[in-house]
């Protein structure tokens, strides 16, 4: 399957503008994003971050090149939907991709009477944005709602647990990881253009199923993500020079 | 939908039910809905899950992005409810990086505002502030709300220490100039129209709305002083609505400062502030109009 790159290819895009936090291994013309924060450049903008979270940097790189009118992937709103959990879901079911029901909630009761046991849980909090809990049995599910919900102040997100639960980088929705897995990775990335994340997803009988998604730490990244990461937004700066061309 | 049968959801939390005025006028928005033989039922987070069997929801709980007000928001709007607050306009109020951003493109009057980057967050970058704005000047996070996270500072150090601790949260702050002025002016509006106006006094010695006492955690507020909305100056009532179009066609509330005989807006919150007795002193149908937009 081939990942479409989104509407710029036919929006009359002529230059990319790439802004990036990270140390790119190829000579690929990039702006840093305190920089591009300070500029008024008019251009179709590829936002590299390993955190696109909510009010951090990559989060107002995408917003200051909307404000300017810019296409830009990955769109600000992208960015919040793909980190919360429970519209990230949403959304995902909209676009065909593969998940398991789930609960936002607080209450531990409901969740036993929805799903039994075990459960993913994953928090909808404003603090905590990354992994998640599984619990097998009524205390550790009354741990993971206390310790994800901060003393039971927020909601969680839960899904049943039904096969095992498989985590990986994303990257351009590239990962080395079986079909199934892959389509998922690849159907996220169309989806919501978020070009460096992880998944969280849950494999059973051998179907894919998304769960989850959250933001990258620089160390995560390999040489290769390095070079990966390089190589698409060469591949994408290429087809806006095609254009100009 | 039926606008005779509607089924309203308000979304709320347990803490929208403490003060008094607001449960009166929750209470009113219920009563009003049931005398259009509208269903409206209170949902708390308990019961998202039941988002579906509406036809539109009215958020009241605190509104953000990371809060479940937006998971509510975001559901009902992908499952073509009407609903308010809309996403959109969360986003946008909950953000004053955002929101002023929009502002300066479409010119709306507002306060002198430096965005700061924390990046940028260094000695001469605070004494060129200080030269633009003189000094004090007032540090917002941008995620404010309640007058909570807006402190006046006045030296470098203090400066330092509020940026710091916003810095922990957002990597851009807000920065403006200060203006002192007995009381703000709150413009409630709905759908591109002026549905309520007061003046939100300041607390005799503050300079903001609400202030913390020091060294307590309590916040002590300034009153409300109602007017009937045609009654407000006529500047007032088109700043507040060019200041809504750039957000959207909900109901927002907008603060305005009159200095020097001009209107600046401070900021447009999304979810405003609704208290019986207090914004629907002077114009009783403002409950009718909000049940009359989330049923139409």
């Amino acid at each position: 399957m081939t990942v479409a790159i989104p509407s710029f290819q036919s929006s009359g895009v002529t230059c990319v503008l790439v802004v990036s936090n990270i140390d790119l291994t190829t000579d690929l013309p990039a702006m840093k994003p305190s920089t591009f924060l300070e500029t008024s450049i008019k251009d179709f903008t590829l936002n590299i971050n390993n955190d696109y979270r909510y009010l951090k940097t990559g989060y107002y790189v995408s917003l200051h090149a909307e404000i300017l009118g810019n296409l830009v992937i990955p769109s600000s709103e992208n960015i919040i939907d793909a980190h919360r959990t429970p519209i990230l879901l949403l959304r995902a079911s909209k676009a065909g991709i593969p998940i398991l029901p789930y609960l936002v909630t607080g209450s531990v009761k409901q969740i036993i009477s929805e799903f039994g046991f075990p459960v993913v849980v994953f928090a909808v909090n404003p603090f905590i944005y990354d992994g998640f809990k599984i619990a097998k049995n009524k205390s550790g599910l009354y741990k993971a709602v206390k310790s994800l919900g901060m003393n039971y102040k927020f909601a969680v997100c839960v899904q049943p647990l039904r096969g095992e639960m498989i985590s990986f980088k994303s990257i351009f929705g590239k990962c080395g990881f079986d079909r199934d897995v892959r389509e998922v990775s690849e159907k996220v990335f169309e989806a919501f253009k978020i070009p460096i994340c992880k998944l969280h997803v849950q494999r059973i009988e051998g179907k894919a199923y998304l769960c989850g998604l959250q933001p990258l730490k620089k160390e995560e990244l390999l040489p290769s993500d390095l070079k990966l990461i390089s190589e698409e937004a060469s591949l994408i700066l290429k087809q806006g020079e095609s254009l100009v061309g | 939908m039926n606008p005779s049968l509607a089924r309203i959801a308000c979304f709320v939390e347990k803490y929208n039910f403490t003060d008094p005025r607001e449960d009166s006028a929750l209470q009113n928005f219920k009563l009003t809905a049931e005398k259009f033989g509208h269903e409206f039922d209170f949902l708390f987070r308990e019961n998202i899950s039941e988002i579906p069997k509406y036809d539109s929801v009215f958020i009241r709980a605190t509104t953000d992005p990371l809060y479940t007000a937006y998971i509510v928001s975001k559901t009902a709007w992908e499952l073509g409810l009407r609903v308010i607050d809309d996403p959109a306009s969360i986003k946008i109020c909950a953000n004053k990086i955002h929101s002023y951003s929009l502002f300066k493109k479409s010119n709306v009057p507002h306060i002198p505002t430096i965005f700061l980057n924390k990046d940028e967050f260094h000695h001469k970058r605070l004494l060129e502030i200080f030269k633009i704005f003189g000094k004090p000047v007032v540090v917002k996070a941008p995620y404010t709300s309640f007058s909570r996270y807006v402190e006046k500072v006045a030296c470098e150090t203090s400066f330092r220490e509020v940026a710091r601790r916003f810095f922990r949260k957002s990597d851009i702050l807000v920065v403006q100039k200060f203006m002192p002025t007995a009381f703000d002016w709150r413009v409630g509006v709905l759908n591109g129209e002026v549905l309520y106006v007061c003046k939100y006094m300041i607390p005799k010695g503050r300079w903001k709305h609400g202030a913390k006492l020091r060294g307590k955690p309590t916040f002590i507020w300034g009153r409300t002083v109602a007017m009937k909305r045609v009654n407000a100056p006529a500047e007032l009532r088109q700043v507040a609505l060019k200041a809504c179009k750039v957000i959207g066609n909900g109901l927002y509330g907008v603060d305005i400062k009159e200095f020097n005989e001009n209107f600046v807006v401070v900021e447009v919150n999304d979810n405003p502030s609704i208290y019986a007795g207090y914004e629907d002193l002077r114009d009783k149908d403002i409950y009718v109009k909000i049940i009359k937009y989330l049923t139409d």
